[in-house]
């Protein structure tokens, strides 16, 4: 019986539980959304329950969460191996190989994921204060993570990264540099049949479901994911000044329709460059990706 | 009808708001006082809205581990902010850099030498990179208050924004402070400023000739009738011993300080 309908996840269950059993949102809490339209994504619960197959996550911790999950026999997660906490013995575990390894590694990426066969107990942390969100996938949905946030899947979700597209140089010839705020990928997750992702988000986490054509500008590191149907440019906001040239604050600019999420804690840049003038009075700098008319045609304006 | 003062910022309210509407603090709870006198600084209750001086425009405060202070500038009203504290905007908020006076000198300190003022209509968000609470500070006119560096969120544009350079040599180098302090002085008008406080931030009224000694990194803000100087204390040990070093606020006047702070290593 389904009547009702979990905000944050947008599935349905019965109400019964102090918890939604599809991400843990809890039931009892009233939405806290703010005048502009952030939903504060409220956090899980300690010991709240989410049920994936025959498994179960628990998540504890309201400082620095711990994903606890009970894999039955069958059922397997993977993840990167720095937020395994804890395992038992019994918990079959084993190397997850990743295609298109030099692009990982040119990137940053881990190469290698691990896999975690039940039955028995395993447990996850990130080593940030902050929030799991645990994002059920429907079959077909996909997801585009910003790197650095992803916990642990279960195996029905596939990995796969894109290219954030999100870049811009500064200078020209053998000085010229590139910069990408967002990283160079983006992992996307594409569940095959009903799976579970879970996040970590640094500080609090706020939502957003943007309607078609409305559009947001947040700071690139802010950024936690985005459905697939969102758009995604660079926008270089520099604030006017008559006399003093500024550094370019980088942010990426987001088009609806479609969910987004972002975080309160996102990393500052070093205090040295505050303000500082990275490209000179005459410098510029460059990317297609602002360049509607060129590559794409869906972003009608440019940013005055 | 009904009054009912909020003991955090003094302004008079309708008896019926469970909020202050010039600072957020929550009217319905009593205050948490330790018994050596410091009063822990009002938690701002999630989404809570208050009026910025004497505007149209609101600040609405989110998020319980890393804050988010979310504005809603109406035409023509501005704030000011350190530049990398952006976290979103609305496309129709403009931003303006401006250089504050003497730059190179707070360049060589390593304080933010140019603010961005960010001037209305549209709504724009900010936050600082660190768990910790909101401290709203309505600023009366001719008020000023002395703030550790880096720890504003944001001001309201009639707020005239400075440093003050500390003296003795003592104090620039074991008064986690560096070589300035903001100062924050309302003028004409009444203003707003917001700090960020990493951890919890606590509250005390020192009277005359009172004085309490707290870890230098510690230190949040202050009146500017209150002194302070940093003072060493020996550790002891014989050859090789070491120091300690605390800062030392004298009154008459308030004093703020943060629960979580760089720890400031003996010498």
């Amino acid at each position: 019986m389904s009547d009702y309908v979990c905000p944050y996840c947008r599935l349905g269950s019965d109400a019964s539980a102090p918890a939604c059993p599809n991400c843990g949102a809890p039931v009892d809490v009233r939405e806290i959304r703010d005048k502009s339209g952030w939903v504060e994504q409220p956090p899980i619960k300690d010991q709240a329950r989410i049920q994936f197959g025959r498994s179960q996550c628990q998540i504890s911790g309201n400082y620095v969460p711990v994903a606890e999950m009970s894999l039955a026999q069958g059922d397997s997660v993977y993840f990167s191996h720095h937020v395994l906490l804890w395992t038992e013995p019994g918990t079959q575990l084993a190397a997850r190989q990743m295609a298109k390894g030099w692009d990982r590694r040119r990137a940053g990426m881990p190469l290698v994921m691990m896999e975690a066969s039940g039955p028995g107990r395993i447990a996850f942390s990130d080593d940030d204060p902050g929030e799991v969100i645990a994002v059920p996938l429907e079959a077909g949905r996909s997801l585009d993570v910003v790197e650095h946030h992803f916990l642990v899947a279960t195996s029905a979700v596939t990995y796969d990264w894109i290219r954030s597209g999100i870049w811009f140089t500064l200078g020209t010839g053998n000085e010229k540099e590139w910069f990408h705020p967002l990283g160079t990928f983006m992992d996307r997750f594409t569940a095959n049949e009903h799976g579970l992702l879970l996040l970590h988000a640094r500080g609090n986490a706020f939502i957003r479901d943007l309607d078609d054509g409305e559009r947001i500008y947040v700071a690139a590191r802010a950024l936690i994911y985005k459905d697939r149907s969102v758009s995604m440019n660079v926008h270089l906001e520099r604030p006017s000044s008559v006399n003093h040239h500024w550094r370019l604050i980088q942010m990426v600019r987001l088009v609806g329709p479609g969910r987004i999420a972002i975080q309160s804690k996102y990393g500052f840049e070093p205090e040295e460059h505050w303000a500082w003038n990275d490209i000179g009075p005459h410098g510029t700098w460059s990317n297609w990706n602002s360049q509607p008319s060129k590559w794409r045609p869906r972003v009608e304006d440019r940013e005055p | 009808m009904d009054r009912i003062v909020c003991s955090w910022c003094q302004y008079q309210d309708d008896a019926t708001r469970t909020t202050c509407s010039t600072c957020g603090a929550p009217l319905d709870v009593a205050n948490t006082v330790s018994r050596a006198g410091w009063r822990a600084a009002p938690r701002l209750r999630e989404m809570t809205e208050f009026r910025i001086g004497d505007t149209n425009s609101t600040c609405q405060v989110s998020g319980e581990v890393v804050p988010v202070a979310e504005f809603a500038l109406t035409e023509h009203d501005q704030v000011f902010f350190e530049q990398h504290t952006v976290l979103w905007k609305e496309r129709l908020v403009s931003l303006h850099g401006q250089a504050l006076a003497t730059k190179n000198k707070r360049r060589i300190a390593g304080m933010p030498y140019a603010v961005v003022q960010a001037r209305g209509p549209g709504r724009i968000a900010l936050t600082r990179d660190a768990s910790g609470e909101l401290v709203v500070l309505p600023l009366h006119p001719g008020m000023e208050l002395d703030v550790r560096g880096h720890s504003f969120i944001a001001a309201s544009i009639d707020v005239h924004y400075d440093f003050i350079r500390i003296t003795g040599l003592a104090n620039v180098l074991h008064g986690g402070s560096g070589m300035y302090i903001d100062r924050f002085v309302a003028q004409h008008l009444p203003g707003l400023l917001i700090l960020h406080g990493n951890g919890n931030v606590f509250d005390r009224h020192l009277a005359q000739g009172e004085s309490i000694q707290v870890e230098p990194g510690g230190f949040l803000y202050k009146e500017p009738s209150v002194t302070m100087n940093t003072i060493k204390v020996p550790l002891g040990g014989g050859f090789g011993h070491r120091n300690a070093y605390m800062a030392e606020l004298a009154g008459p006047g308030r004093v703020g300080i943060q629960s979580m702070y760089v720890h400031h290593h003996t010498d």
